[in-house]
């Protein structure tokens, strides 16, 4: 009878063990980025205490899964038993709507415990189990099946800039419904909410844009760390494939996209690698339209230098960069945004 | 009987069945992933419909990983599921059980 116990890393020992545990099954990324955003790591010992399963939960996400079936009972019972203890400690805290990354063999595996592919590519494959899932998520965004053309465009709108404006605009001019999802993930100066409402705000008077919260399948926190802690531009690659997978593989067919529109990125290196993978994942099903970017005399419109000029309070540079919605709601928050600066908040990533 | 909050019971060992409830509006919406689906699964739903009715919800959505767990499993951990989501795990209703 197998056993599971607490596996804790933080002690040099287990974390030797529980490593090389992983690199003889093929994980062989322990970046301290993995590891460290690691919450509860559990071991599954056999009879003769040996180390024969672990897994590991971080936030809602289920990674650093291994089993041994040597000498085990029955084939994938230890992976059954791995995967019942972190989504049973997941849902004793409440997390109920889960992810997992892993390779695209493990697919099957993971889908006889209930769960669901949300993206596969070459490399990986992510998956979500639980509720509310991507089935809810899409049933929730107003659907347009006589409109010929459909268009998609992300954004973390941080804030809200003339360069924004443009790119939905254009996309406006050349589509019968654009689909704008905004970037839902606090850890920017301005929170979802501010940002949904200044995106909303600002594209009102366009009849056929339709403003809806990207939640965990665009851009995330889940499908892609990398946007917002700096990472190496393998992981970038594969986390940015995996998001523009599940825009192609689920979201876009649901609500008749067929083109996802950029804007072109001189400035953000993470923003340039995903333009790329976007290009070679989506293309050539979904075309994707990349826009130069809005200037205002010889400089690129950007949010990440609007929030240089809140932080220095030069408000009267905004001008031209910032539709009127956008120019209101800085005035009226300033003091807001600049003690969130003061108080540590990065304003240079995206 | 309306679901306060999402809920699980069960593990997804072998003769085990793992039960998620959450809210619904449109009556109850089964999602079943079971080896023996097509033969049993049919009796899968009714066993835990049977439950859900006892306790008087009239909408929710059901997720199921099935193992191969025998009808008594499956009423048993329908039960403690739905106690969870009622949140009345301390006041069992005994009528029911």
């Amino acid at each position: 009878m197998d056993t599971i116990c607490d596996l804790y890393l933080s002690d040099k020992h287990t974390q030797h063990t529980w490593q090389a545990f992983l690199e003889q099954r093929g994980i062989t990324n322990f970046n301290a980025q993995e590891v460290s955003t690691i919450d509860q790591t559990i071991g599954l010992y056999n009879a003769d205490n040996q180390l024969v399963g672990t897994g590991s939960i971080a936030n809602n996400i289920i990674k650093f899964v291994a089993v041994c079936d040597r000498d085990a009972e029955t084939k994938g019972a230890r992976f059954n038993q791995v995967i019942s203890e972190l989504t049973n400690r997941l849902g004793a805290q409440g997390i109920f709507h889960q992810f997992v990354f892993t390779k695209p063999a493990y697919i099957d595996s993971f889908k006889y415990v209930g769960f669901q592919l949300l993206g596969a590519t070459e490399q990986g494959a992510i998956l979500e189990k639980g509720m509310p899932n991507i089935k809810d998520y899409l049933a929730q965004i107003p659907k347009f099946p006589a409109a010929k053309k459909v268009a998609g465009i992300v954004m973390n709108a941080n804030p809200f800039t003339n360069g924004h404006r443009f790119l939905v605009a254009e996309a406006a001019k050349q589509n019968d419904v654009v689909y704008v999802f905004v970037v839902n993930a606090d850890v920017s100066l301005f929170s979802t909410a501010e940002r949904l409402q200044l995106v909303i705000e600002g594209t009102r008077d366009l009849p056929n844009v339709v403003v809806v919260n990207g939640q965990d399948y665009l851009v995330s926190f889940v499908s892609f760390p990398a946007y917002f802690i700096k990472d190496n531009d393998a992981i970038i690659r594969y986390q940015t494939e995996l998001d523009a997978s599940i825009f192609k593989q689920q979201i876009a067919p649901a609500l008749g996209i067929t083109a996802r529109y950029l804007g072109s990125e001189p400035l953000s290196h993470t923003t340039a690698l995903y333009n790329a993978s976007l290009e070679r994942i989506l293309a050539p099903d979904i075309a994707v339209k990349i826009l130069p970017r809005l200037t205002n005399g010889p400089q690129v419109i950007s949010a990440s230098y609007v929030r240089q000029l809140i932080k220095t309070g030069n408000l009267s540079d905004l001008d031209g960069l910032i539709p009127p919605t956008t120019v209101t709601f800085i005035h009226n928050n300033l003091l807001t945004l600049q003690s969130r600066i003061s108080k540590g908040q990065n304003i240079n990533g995206n | 009987m309306e679901i306060k909050e999402t809920a699980m019971a069960g593990t997804l060992e072998s003769s085990d069945i793992q039960i998620m409830l959450s809210a619904g509006t449109n009556g109850y919406e089964f999602e079943l992933e079971s080896d023996v689906a097509k033969q049993f699964g049919d009796q899968i739903k009714a066993t835990i419909t049977n439950v859900l009715e006892a306790y008087d919800i009239q909408n929710a959505k059901i997720s199921v990983v099935d193992k191969g767990a025998l009808d008594l499993v499956i009423k048993a951990r329908a039960l403690t599921a739905v106690q969870r989501a009622l949140g009345i795990v301390d006041t069992p209703n005994w009528e029911v059980m």
